[in-house]
């Protein structure tokens, strides 16, 4: 990937805001505001395309280097021949999807007539969701139907979701339902 | 000379990508807000948002109009609000020749006794209530000094914010005028030789919003604080 | 989309109807101030002044459900002032076909109407067929059961007089909407249509569209640059979701799903392989079986083709009656499944008559529920009106990556597809939706492979090697499947592709299984020239310059054509018909400007080549619900009858008969309808969670005229309570101007709109989705619902 992003304005002379006003001891920040520049300058740039509107607006992602290893920017990307740079209100506040701390950082689980979310691990959850599929598609899978035609499908399981998924991903997850024999498979396509 | 914007409000759609790209660049934290039957929020400025969007709608004899208004900090060429500040701390507000950014400092605690109001023509500095420090939009001086566009003309996507070197903002505001009078015959442009960041208004500056542009030079407009301190600039010009 | 978003600026007049695209695609319109500034008229037609009126020459307001009035008024209006384009129209569509004698409309019920099944036999709508079994064909036009002159004959209910009186648009604005589009029937001009739910989400929503599609055709506006049929797509991916078929009705790649009848791959490629015996007929299906094997093989390599079309699970119907959207909470509600996916997506708030669907949550024993953060699907046991004690269902909660913590591609609404790179890595414990896909599957494989089970072939048999070197998903190896490769060395002309390599196109692909693609339409997108998805060269041609394609940016499917259908822009020498924006041209030996619709010199090939015969459609004979649009009520309707029929609403209206409607209840007077705002995004999941969206927009919202306030006593900012037949809820009042009542048929009618963004689970004080509102009915093709017109009362709470 190459970013190549244009530099808008041009100012002679000046390479940091901190030049034109060195020395005087103040600070240009009176509210939480960060001085993002020095931040951005050193962080990896990768190029995405914004999670929302079909429109496909692509983005700058900033990371830290250091430390976190967090993204610290998102902005337009200016190369890009339909956003030229600019965003909507969503696009624009991409950082904040995941530098978010209401994100659910690990696998729960809600046991039957239970009214609480239980963490568990990852392999765990794999497990019990593998043994699930496993037992119900035993139990329900069809290998005729009433006519006597081959239908190898399961009935008992369906599938909703999802265009927020990848492309490859989306394909994987066909393959799975389909392979599984899930013929109840639907998506925001349908709505 | 310096930078200017020009923002063109036949062009505004409201998509508040700037209101929201501003926040994201500085990590300005949201406001907590309630729906109070409108779509504009937060209801005003304030400390930690230095751009809001502001909606109003009209009805006329010209039909239904829904007026958008991209408020911000106007970078006064001669900011009245420095020379308030002056008398209470030179370092509170600075002036970036290079630009003409105005920009507020924590020295802006100083300030006693001053409402946004009076300092400003525009009505547009806020104070925290907790620390008394003022703050307002610093024309993203960080990023216009390595070359890029301020957040929210970056993140404009129709051309309504424009910034640039102040000759061709002003001449780019006087072409779209022509072009905007054939069809909205009342437009007009905003106290662009007293300010950095001019409007092109399609209906009269009011019906936007009671403090998008100075009052002074409206002769029936009574001697205010308020249209003092605009007086110190040209007035508003109806080209 | 047939075109792509920067297309939009060729536009001379841009429509958009059924669509908010200021507010629900902002970058869009970019694009729409362009043409504006190049002299395009703007046109919105919507029951909402919204921030796309705000901007548009000419806002034209009508009742929401109206639109087949509107715009068959238009088809009448270009016909009767001789306004379409007659070469175009005579060549390239099928205006000239002669229909069969059993096809008519009697009270506003085409021929061929079974009353015990609701829908429609569609032979009865089938053309004159010749000795070769082609349509009979009149290019005079003279023949009175010739399409066109059906098409007039249909048509000429929908005056000017009578499509206001039904559609409370005044007659004065029609007459400006259609001037300003019927001119770009000249052959040099275009007009484009954006429109997106605001058309699908009705029990009308296909014919909808069909309607536009006429207007498009009569005016030669498809091919062509600033032209073409543009849905808008609501999500990131819902254009690439359902290329990959993430739909019961299609397998990737648009091929039709397997039916139970069709017990053999033989009868499967005989049922789904077109036959064209026109020689200038591209008839681009026929070559449905190459792509169908291609994807048996990219998911069984192994043992045979017949075998892996085994594999495949078989359905009863492709009816939107059978496994589609409503009917699968309709079944989930009875207790038909065990086992539920709610894989990135929200059902609770997303889908139609929500109290329904999160009933239908309580009877399952178990749900997968895949998300970034806790939402009122996956916690519906603590939702309101649940008791957690007696709600059964156990409920795994799988966190997801961020779009930039993983790699991939999406596909925009311009078919453009585009690849994203990993920024930071997934938070905390986080993965990748492709790593849990991976990973449940490899351990049922396990699973199968030590105990045995139900015919674990398919499982078993999967081509499934998808990890990296480091154990993860690896979306390269995916992409480089969906693409395909050649499975041995094949020759091809005088060229020979070794096995292993990719496939460089579609025109390469086998149908005896020595090649392998998972997605047909994809083929070209990740050859041994690279992943063509991440291309980021701006390099183009002065011609493509002036109509801004982009070749070499990302890659379009198919084969990177940027609009579709682009030998309809050029004449039968290959001359395009608006030189000024040329989409393709012939140069005497080559075609130049984008990748035309196949490579056969100009006038050898019909342009609309995915249809049999090649034309545009004016009569489509293959929709569940007649070959013309026809003017119906929504469901739930304010009025017992409109001017065009006897017949109310759609016959073959996708519903569950003991789902009480209203139809002109006192109790519950008001249209309603649904939609978003610029600040969030479908059910506010990935934006009531993000502080700056939510300070913008934070609560749920109805917005009302003015009159209706003050008949109901509500001010501006006021909470309000909104009931309709399946449930209530609270907004606040949003009192505007943009809102007026329509006069319908002599009677005022009211209507009033709110978004479907919110949900209980948070932000707390945020109100809940509009969806608890809105009906279980639907199309009858796609079984999409009904949101965009339905009946509720609104009081101050």
């Amino acid at each position: 990937m190459k970013v190549c992003r244009r530099d808008f304005l041009k100012l002679a002379g000046v390479a940091t805001a901190g030049a034109a006003f060195g020395g005087l001891g103040i600070d240009l920040s009176p509210t939480a505001a960060q001085a993002q520049l020095l931040k951005t300058r050193w962080a990896k740039e990768t190029t995405t395309v914004c999670c929302y509107c079909s429109v496909g607006c692509g983005l700058i992602v900033h990371t830290a280097k250091d430390g976190s290893g967090r993204a610290i920017n998102i902005e337009g990307d200016p190369d890009h021949p339909i956003n030229e740079g600019s965003l909507c209100a969503k696009g624009a506040s991409l950082w904040q999807l995941a530098e978010n701390d209401k994100r659910v950082m690990t696998p729960l689980y809600r046991a039957p007539y239970t009214d609480k979310w239980e963490p568990i691990s990852w392999d765990y959850a794999i497990y019990s969701i593998a043994k699930r599929i496993k037992q119900t598609r035993d139990e329900s899978f069809q290998k005729t139907n009433a006519k006597g035609q081959v239908v190898n499908r399961t009935e008992a399981m369906a599938s909703v979701g999802s265009a927020a998924l990848d492309n490859e991903e989306c394909w994987l997850y066909q393959t799975f339902l389909r392979a599984l024999g899930l013929v109840y498979i639907e998506h925001q396509a349908r709505i | 000379m310096g930078k200017s914007f020009f923002i063109d409000l036949t062009r505004c759609t409201a998509c508040r990508g700037c209101q929201v790209a501003c926040k994201q660049w500085k990590k300005l934290p949201a406001t907590e807000t309630q729906n109070w039957g409108s779509h504009q929020n937060p209801v005003d400025l304030n400390f930690v948002t230095y751009k809001l969007v502001r909606f109003n709608e009209l009805e006329d004899k010209g039909g239904l109009q829904w007026l958008f208004f991209p408020d911000q900090c106007r970078h006064c060429v001669e900011p009245p609000c420095k020379m308030m500040a002056d008398s209470y701390d030179e370092r509170a507000v600075i002036k970036d020749e290079l630009t003409g950014a105005v920009i507020y400092t924590q020295f802006t605690k100083a300030i006693e006794g001053m409402t946004g109001e009076e300092l400003c023509p525009y009505n547009i500095p806020r104070m925290d209530e907790k620390s008394g420090v003022w703050s307002k939009c610093d024309m993203c001086y960080d990023r216009v000094h390595n070359g890029l566009m301020p957040a929210c003309v970056q993140s404009c996507p129709t051309g309504a914010m424009n910034f640039g070197d102040r000759e061709e903002m002003i001449e780019l505001a006087n072409k779209r005028l022509e072009e905007a009078k054939k069809r909205y015959p009342e437009a007009a442009l905003g106290n662009v030789d007293d300010v950095r960041v001019f409007f092109l208004f399609q209906k009269k500056p009011d019906l936007y919003h009671k403090w998008a542009v100075a009052e002074a030079g409206i002769p029936s407009a009574p001697l205010t604080r308020r249209s003092l301190l605009a007086g110190l600039g040209a007035p508003f010009r109806r080209a | 989309m047939t075109n792509h978003w920067i297309d939009l600026k060729n536009a001379d007049c841009v429509l958009m109807m059924g669509a908010n695209p200021a507010e629900n695609h902002p970058i869009s319109f970019k694009w729409v101030m362009r043409a504006k500034d190049n002299g395009a008229t703007l046109i919105h037609v919507d029951p909402r002044f919204t921030r796309t009126s705000a901007k548009v020459d000419i806002y034209c307001p009508m009742r929401s459900g109206s639109d087949i009035a509107i715009l068959g008024g238009m088809i009448k209006y270009i016909l009767d002032k001789n306004l379409w384009f007659k070469e175009y129209v005579t060549n390239y569509t099928n205006a000239s076909f002669v229909v069969g004698k059993d096809f008519g409309l009697k009270d506003g019920v085409f021929a061929g109407f079974d009353p015990k099944t609701g829908s429609y036999d569609q032979k009865k709508w089938a053309f004159e067929l010749d000795a070769d079994g082609e349509p009979v064909k009149d290019p005079t036009l003279q023949n009175p059961r010739c399409v066109f002159n059906l098409l007039k004959a249909h048509y000429a209910r929908y005056d000017l007089k009578t499509v206001s009186s039904i559609s409370g648009a005044s007659e004065k604005d029609l007459v400006k909407v259609y001037d300003a589009y019927a001119a770009t029937g000249k052959p040099d001009k275009s007009g484009t249509i954006m429109y997106a739910m605001g058309w699908t989400q009705h029990t009308v929503g296909v014919q909808n569209i069909r309607a536009m599609s006429i207007i498009q055709l009569l005016l030669g506006n498809m091919g062509v640059a600033g032209g073409g049929v543009n849905a808008l797509r609501g999500e990131a991916n819902v254009q690439g979701s359902t290329d990959q078929a993430l739909l019961y009705h299609i397998i990737p790649g648009y091929l039709k799903a397997p039916l139970a009848s069709l017990t053999t791959l033989a009868d499967y490629n005989k049922a789904n392989t077109p036959v064209s015996k026109d020689p200038k007929s591209a008839n681009w299906w026929q070559n449905t079986p190459k792509y169908m094997a291609s994807l048996l093989k990219s998911m069984w390599r192994e043992p045979d083709l017949d075998t892996a079309y085994s594999y495949l699970p078989k359905l009863e119907t492709l009816s939107a009656k059978g496994y589609s959207w409503l009917v699968m909470f309709d079944k989930m509600l009875q207790g038909q499944f065990k086992g539920f996916f709610a894989w990135g997506q929200n059902p609770a708030c997303g889908g139609a008559n929500s109290n329904k669907t999160r009933e239908a949550l309580s009877k399952l024993d178990w749900m997968v529920n895949v998300n970034i953060f806790e939402n009122e699907t996956g916690s519906f046991w603590k939702g309101p009106g649940m008791t957690p004690a007696a709600v059964k269902t156990e409920v795994f909660f799988l966190p997801c990556a961020v779009s930039y913590e993983k790699e991939g591609s999406i596909s925009n609404s311009g078919r453009w597809m585009q690849w994203r790179y990993r920024g930071p890595k997934p938070l905390g414990d986080t993965k990748p939706d492709g790593d849990m896909i991976m990973l449940i599957m490899d351990k049922v494989r396990e699973m199968y492979a030590k105990e045995g089970g139900a015919f674990p072939d398919p499982i078993l048999n999967l081509y499934w090697d998808y990890e990296d070197d480091h154990g993860e998903f690896d979306p390269h190896r995916v992409a480089k499947v969906i693409n395909g490769c050649f499975l041995k060395d094949v020759t091809i002309g005088d060229k020979t592709y070794k096995a292993g390599s990719q496939v460089p196109s579609f025109a390469m692909l086998q149908a005896d299984g020595s090649t392998c693609s998972g997605n047909w339409i994809y083929c070209a997108s990740y050859t041994d020239d690279g992943n063509m998805a991440a291309r980021r060269s701006k390099e183009q041609t002065p011609m493509q310059a002036k109509i801004g394609l982009y070749p070499k940016w990302s890659w379009a499917w198919p084969v990177n054509r940027r609009i579709i259908y682009n030998r309809a822009s050029v004449n039968a020498e290959g001359k395009p018909y608006a030189p000024e924006k040329a989409v393709v041209e012939w140069d005497g030996a080559k075609w130049v400007g984008d990748v035309p619709d196949g490579g056969w010199k100009p006038g050898d090939k019909h342009p609309f080549i995915m249809r049999p015969q090649g034309h545009g459609q004016l009569y489509g004979p293959g929709t569940a619900d007649g070959p013309f649009p026809e003017y119906y009520e929504p469901l739930e309707c304010p009025v017992s009858k409109h001017p065009f029929s006897k017949q109310l609403h759609n016959p073959t209206a996708l519903q569950f008969s003991e789902e009480k409607k209203a139809v002109c209840d006192p109790r519950y007077p008001f249209v309603g309808t649904t939609y978003r705002v610029t600040e969030h995004w479908q059910t506010g999941l990935m934006t009531r969670y993000t502080p700056w969206l939510l300070e913008a927009e934070p609560q749920m919202f109805c917005e009302m005229s003015e009159e209706l306030a003050k008949m109901r006593g509500i001010k501006n900012g006021d909470k309000v309570t909104v009931e309709c037949q399946r449930g209530s809820l609270w907004a606040v009042a949003i009192v505007t101007k943009r809102l007026k009542p329509f006069k319908v048929d002599g009677q005022t009618v009211h209507l009033v709109g709110f978004p479907w963004h919110y949900g209980w689970i948070y932000p707390k004080n945020g109100g809940d989705s509009a969806n608890i509102l809105t009906p279980s009915v639907g199309d009858p093709n796609t079984g999409i619902p009904e949101t965009k017109a339905f009946m509720v009362n609104v009081k101050k709470a």
